[in-house]
């Protein structure tokens, strides 16, 4: 069970919250011009990375604010959390 | 009973309140503050098991949760009943009854036992090796295998006891309060710390608490003197939390812990009524220290599992704490000097000793000095080749090690005796360290494993970071506690400390014998019946990974997780494959350290609070109503309401009759409701829907499909358009929080420029919904003032209005396809609005329906239910609802997906309607479809997702989903069933009413 | 006549804690991004939403409990008769929401207000929620939300040991039930 910072309401036990997979994938903004390629890369390719990713984060149980996270998948550490929008601290 | 194995002196011990118990139905007697174990030695019984495999005789091995043998069944009530527990954890309680395991017909006589006859024929694997083929098999040999091996018996009953469950968050957690945890919670306690102390067992001081030896002093007085000040001292502290009988289960991420509290399983059976049995604490430390010591380990020799053979450290407990004497000829065999300790609280006992084998050469230091002054005497560089006696050890063979210890030389020598104490060293509990995600170093000295690094906030002290002399536990503990809480001073800098210290140290993972191996049992692992050989004829198969050797020879598999000789199966594999024992790592060690009940886990979440329920505002009503409940997501919704003994099938009937000829009512108020305000409300609806909303007028309402990315039906559901820039949107009663939060999650991450704000108001609202060619004439009743005109107020629009001066909003929305209202209400007004109406309309004969009478209605117009008729892989298309779908709109979720090569498909599964060629033949929902009856294999075409008897069209219709189904209309197609094929038609999904003529009536 | 009907009635007694259901009060979410929203509603109010989190502000009638960087919670202290008064909510969404500054939505019947006192409401509450009160408890006016026996809660420290627990009116009496379950071990 992490701890996990929520960039608005601080530590929360990890039940507070829920996971909304791989961040910074962008919906495109025109998608009618995507190719069925194109647009599956977006609808479907996840990396799923053994190592430290960027993960979509919800406060589900608290603010219901959503915000991202650097996970090491391997070991579960957190290096940090940020809000949308912003840019990942540390690659 | 005669013999006199109690000795008066045990401070421990309350010798003056008799404790009567039953083991396999004999009465004994104990004291207050014995375990199980400790009584039943008082007694004279060793022998309390037989092993897994050969169900060779076991006795009581140890004095702690490592117990590999004493494993017990308790309570003789089929509901109370609790397998594997260990005797030696079990603190002994007025009317306990227990009763030795995995035996039949009994310890003393078990039929199992032919199979230690045979043994040379049962090496490792030889289940999996033997019955796995041919595999049709096996079900054959499983249940002779089930039947002879047994662990225990299952209690028959729901568990009575209660259990509960509590979360817990500190500055410091210390696990274990030894002589470290002791030092370690005072110290964070005196420096404000929220400081919270665990031990397992039932009080504090582990084992310095009995250790009365001149070669052990602080200060000038006995360790365990000392150490009892200090655990006084800790009842000053308020902030200091402490809870004894409680055992650390898991320790995970975050310092996340799990801890199992005892909290009545010592107490007699009347005590422990209406109490909490045991709770479990959900731990969140800021920081860990794990102070849990170290565990004995055995010795691997020849017949090292004989009843009698015990831990020498168990042997000193049961005779300094219990005041207990495991035999009256006692000898003891060990590497390493803490069994002189043993020796000398025996000879102090007046317990006879006939000596002390010991495989060293030598050792110099005090404690043996002291012992040797005593008398006792040491056979140096031997070893025990052999016991003998079977349902008690009654002898031991020994002989000279050679000089490099691989071989024995010179004569066998007899010794008798009826208890061996064994001592192969210790093993520091690393286990929790681990199971944190700590990695271990290995230390050549001693052969242990040691905690390395970890990424918690945590350290290890104590005898579990291998400090094993009094003078290192006591200085390392203070410097790293310090270091750890960053303090610069302690009350522990400056004791005098005298102890013994261990000079000479020697390893033989496996003790040579007089005989081959082939011809001895060498017992590695002690429940699962394990042996050296098994190991050794694992890496001679080709097992290479320590995890693939402990499961193909089950060592380390047992419910002790093989704690007590795993170092040695370790050493064994490393021996013999010739490599380093800190390069081959250990195997895993998982939580529960030790086992858990189900009780624990599950906590009060049993019964009433199995699950979350959630109820209307008009909930009591149908409860009043005799309604029949139908769990819907965590909702209870009313599913009919029978009449008379009415069945399931003339109840919906007449429902459904009622209210297509007249009026129905039905609870509305699950429907999920979510208030959407904001400049931009229009232009997201248009990118959320399907459809397009901007010119929707102010005071109509929409319904609206909503998609997933993937094109795939998501949810759907009725808005209105309340005001310019405010609308009401209502999801399907399973969706209503995904919905939200689906929504929250674009506005906050792709459309954040978007004015638009999300508030569920789902318990805000009741809604009742009435419907019928009457239901105009009830509302009319129920709300006098408002114009129900056509005109004024038409299908699809919504009007405010007041009933006895409460705001509501009247929707005329249908599900059904008749002409109906739903009224919404704030749900404290909810169950007042519903009578009121069911007043008026019983003129009418209104008729209360639920949802299966809903599905129905719906069905009969052809109206989805998503989550029923769509399973998540249909689209709007599909469902043949191409209407809704805007073309105009440049985009919205799940557009660009309608259009990929999949799901342009002509042969996709489609909704279709199906009649059966029997009109009273009703599908089964989930069914299959064919096309042609007798064709193998069969490919199924499609399934029926919806199927009732229509009371108003007088026959069986269903839904269903079918590949190409759009073009097969009028076609014939087949449902095999169990014992006979139902012959169908396609139809049109709508079935009543296609011109809509009830809309309006 | 419609008839006031709260899904839970009685008041209990523990020891060292009493749970009680408050009636009536009005309930209002609140939802704006701006620095406008925030000044228009302590004009209208009196109040200034607080943009710290996990917080509240407050005067003798009203209290506003943050929920997030854009939501808040308005309740009232007092009891308000429905049938004679939606002013409060209708002049706030003329000024917020009319105005594209914000939402306001009354949530009235959509919490369940549930008071509870005594020296032990904190161990009834870690019974079920992995919140850590240590600090909340002795911080007047916090406010948090989280999960109570898997359960969605605003909890509002009015005072020490005093407590108002918000639970979604559907789940009210299966938590109701659940509590008073609780208390018996406290
Ligand atoms: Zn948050």
């Amino acid at each position: 069970m992490f701890l996990i910072n929520c960039p608005y309401c601080g530590e929360r036990d990890q039940s507070e919250f829920s996971a909304g997979g791989e961040a910074h994938i962008v919906r495109p903004k025109q998608p009618t011009e995507l190719s069925d390629d194109q647009w599956a890369e977006f609808l479907f390719m996840r990396k799923n990375i053994k190592g430290v990713q960027l993960e979509r984060w919800n406060h589900a149980h608290g603010c219901r604010k959503w915000f991202n996270m650097v996970r090491n998948t391997s070991d579960d550490k957190i290096h940090a959390v940020y809000k949308m929008g912003e840019k990942p601290p540390i690659k | 009973m005669s013999k006199n194995l109690r000795i008066t002196n045990s401070k421990f011990i309350d010798q003056t309140s008799r404790i009567s118990f039953k083991f396999d139905g004999k009465t004994l007697y104990g004291f207050k503050g014995d375990t199980l174990a400790s009584a039943l030695l008082a007694n004279d019984i060793h022998l309390v098991g037989r092993s897994f495999k050969y169900h060779r005789p076991r006795g009581i091995m140890t004095c702690g949760s490592e117990e590999p043998n004493a494993i017990v069944q308790l309570g003789n009530d089929s509901s109370m009943t609790e397998p594997n527990t260990r005797a030696t954890e079990i603190e002994l309680y007025e009317g306990l009854e227990a009763s030795s395991q995995n035996c039949w017909p009994s310890v003393n006589f078990d039929i199992g036992a032919i199979n230690n006859f045979f043994s040379p024929f049962i090496p490792a694997a030889f289940y999996y090796k033997t019955f796995m083929w041919p595999a049709s098999f096996w079900e054959k040999y499983e249940y002779f295998i089930r039947k002879s091996a047994g662990l225990g018996k299952s209690p028959t009953k729901p568990d009575k006891d209660i259990y509960d469950h509590k979360y817990l968050h500190c500055d410091v957690l210390i696990i274990g309060g030894g002589i470290s945890g002791i030092i370690a919670a005072k110290t964070a306690a005196q420096n404000n710390l929220n400081t919270v102390l665990l031990d397992d067992k039932n009080n504090l001081g582990g084992t310095t608490l009995f250790q009365n030896n001149e070669c052990f002093k602080i200060n000038n007085t006995y360790s365990s003197e000392w150490l009892k000040k200090e655990i006084e001292s800790l009842n000053s502290f308020k902030n200091l939390t402490i809870k004894t009988r409680t055992t650390l289960a898991a320790y995970h991420s975050y310092n996340y812990l799990l801890a199992r509290e005892n909290l009545t399983d010592h107490l007699s059976l009347i005590e422990k009524k209406d109490k909490i049995r045991q709770r479990l604490w959900k731990i969140r430390a800021k920081k860990v220290i794990i102070a849990t010591g170290a565990m004995e380990r055995p010795l691997i020799f020849n017949n090292n599992d004989r009843p009698g053979v015990i831990l020498s450290s168990s042997i000193k407990k049961y005779i300094d704490y219990y005041g207990v004497k495991c035999g009256q000829k006692i000898s003891l065999f060990t590497n390493n000097d803490t069994t002189y300790e043993t020796a000398i609280s025996l000879n102090k006992s007046g317990v006879t000793i006939n000596s002390v084998i010991d495989i060293r050469d030598k050792s110099n230091s005090s404690i043996v000095k002291e012992a040797e002054k005593l008398g006792i005497k040491v056979h140096w560089k031997h070893t025990v080749v052999n016991t003998n006696g079977y349902k008690r050890i009654s002898s031991i063979e020994l002989m000279k090690l050679s000089d490099d210890g691989a071989g024995v030389v010179g004569n066998k020598s007899k010794e008798e005796c009826d208890c061996l104490g064994i001592s192969g060293g210790w093993t520091p509990r690393v286990h929790l360290f681990t199971q944190s995600g700590g990695k271990l170093k290995f230390r050549d000295k001693d052969n242990i494993f040691l905690p390395d690094k970890s990424e918690s906030e945590q350290i290890s002290i104590g005898s579990c970071n291998g400090d094993f002399e009094l003078d290192d536990i006591i200085k390392n503990s203070n410097k790293s506690i310090k270091e750890f809480l960053n303090l610069n001073s302690s009350d522990y800098e400056n004791l005098e400390i005298n102890c013994s210290k261990e000079t000479d140290k020697k390893n033989i993972w496996l003790l040579p014998s007089n005989k081959p191996l082939g011809k001895t049992k060498p017992f590695l692992d002690f429940q699962n019946d394990s042996t050296a050989k098994d190991v050794k004829l694992a890496l001679r198969e080709g097992f290479k990974s320590i995890e693939h050797v402990k499961r193909y020879t089950t060592t380390g598999m047992g419910t002790d997780q093989g704690k007590l000789s795993n170092m040695h199966a370790l050493g064994i594999i490393a021996e013999t494959a010739g490599v380093k024992m800190g390069e081959l790592g250990t195997t895993t060690f998982r939580p529960p350290y030790t086992p858990l009940t189900f009780g624990t886990i599950v906590g009060r979440n049993v019964g009433e609070f199995f699950d979350i329920t959630r109820r209307t505002p008009i909930h009591d009503w149908h409860v009043e109503k005799k309604a029949e409940f139908e769990n819907v997501g965590q909702w209870k919704r009313a599913w009919y309401y029978p009449i008379n003994n009415e069945s399931m099938h003339e109840a919906v009937q007449r429902e459904a009759k009622a209210a297509r000829d007249s009026a129905g009512i039905l609870d509305a108020s699950t429907l999920g409701k979510i208030d959407i305000q904001g400049s931009d409300a229009s232009e997201f609806l248009n990118r959320v829907y399907t459809n397009a909303w901007s010119k929707l007028e102010i005071g109509k309402c929409r319904y609206g499909l909503m998609l997933n990315e993937d094109g795939m039906v998501y949810d759907d559901g009725v808005t209105t358009r309340l005001d310019e820039n405010h609308y009401i949107m209502t999801t399907t009663t399973g969706g209503a929080s995904n919905v939200l939060s689906k929504l929250e999650d674009y506005l906050q991450t792709e459309w954040p420029e978007l004015d638009v704000y999300l508030t569920s108001v789902t318990d805000n609202y009741a809604t009742v919904s009435i419907c019928g060619p009457n239901s105009k004439k009830i509302l009319s009743r129920v709300i006098p003032d408002l114009d129900l005109s056509d005109k004024e107020f038409s299908h699809m629009s919504f009007k405010n209005a007041l009933i006895d001066n409460i705001k509501c909003r009247v929707m005329r929305i249908s599900f059904t396809g008749e002409h109906s209202y739903e009224i919404n209400i704030q749900s404290s007004y909810g169950k007042s609005l519903w009578e009121k109406c069911f007043e008026a309309g019983k003129e009418f004969n209104i008729t209360p329906y639920g949802t299966e009478t809903m599905h129905l209605l719906r069905a009969e117009k052809g109206f989805i239910i998503t989550g029923q008729d769509t399973d998540g892989t249909i689209t709007p298309v599909d469902l043949q609802m191409d209407w809704i779908i805007s073309k105009k709109k440049y985009d919205f979720i799940g557009k660009r997906s309608l259009y990929r090569s999949d799901t342009i498909r002509e042969d996709r599964k489609q909704l279709v309607g199906l009649v059966t060629d029997d009109p009273k033949e009703v599908l089964e929902e989930g069914a299959q479809i064919v096309s042609e009856a007798n064709k193998k294999p069969i490919e199924m075409v499609g399934h029926v997702t919806s199927s009732y008897f229509s009371p108003n069209l007088n026959k069986s219709i269903a839904l269903a989903v079918l590949k190409n189904g759009k073009k097969l209309k009028g076609q014939k197609m087949f449902v095999p069933m169990k014992n006979k094929t139902i012959n169908v038609t396609i139809t049109d999904t709508v079935f009543l009413d296609k011109e809509n003529k009830r809309l309006n009536a | 006549m419609l008839n006031y009907n709260s899904p839970i009635m009685d008041a209990k007694n523990y020891s060292g804690i009493k749970i009680s259901v408050t009636e009536s009060v009005i309930k209002i979410n609140l939802r704006g991004k701006n620095r406008d929203f925030i000044t228009k509603i302590g004009k209208e109010l009196s109040i200034i939403p607080p943009t710290d989190p996990n917080i509240s502000s407050g005067n003798e009638k009203l209290n506003i409990l943050w929920l997030g960087p854009d939501e808040w919670l308005l309740y009232s202290n007092d009891k308000i008769d429905f049938k004679n008064n939606n002013s409060l909510e209708d002049r706030l969404f003329d000024q917020i929401s009319k105005v594209k500054l914000g939402s306001v939505t009354n949530v009235t019947d959509h919490w369940v207000m549930i008071n509870l006192k005594g020296d032990n409401v904190f161990e009834l509450l870690s019974s079920g929620c992995p919140f850590n009160f240590n600090d909340f408890k002795n911080s007047k006016g916090a406010v948090t939300q989280t999960l109570l026996n898997h359960i969605d809660v605003i909890i509002h420290n009015k005072n020490i040991n005093d407590l108002n627990l918000f639970v979604r009116r559907s789940f009210s009496i299966h938590l109701w039930s659940w509590m008073n379950d609780s208390a018996r071990f406290i």
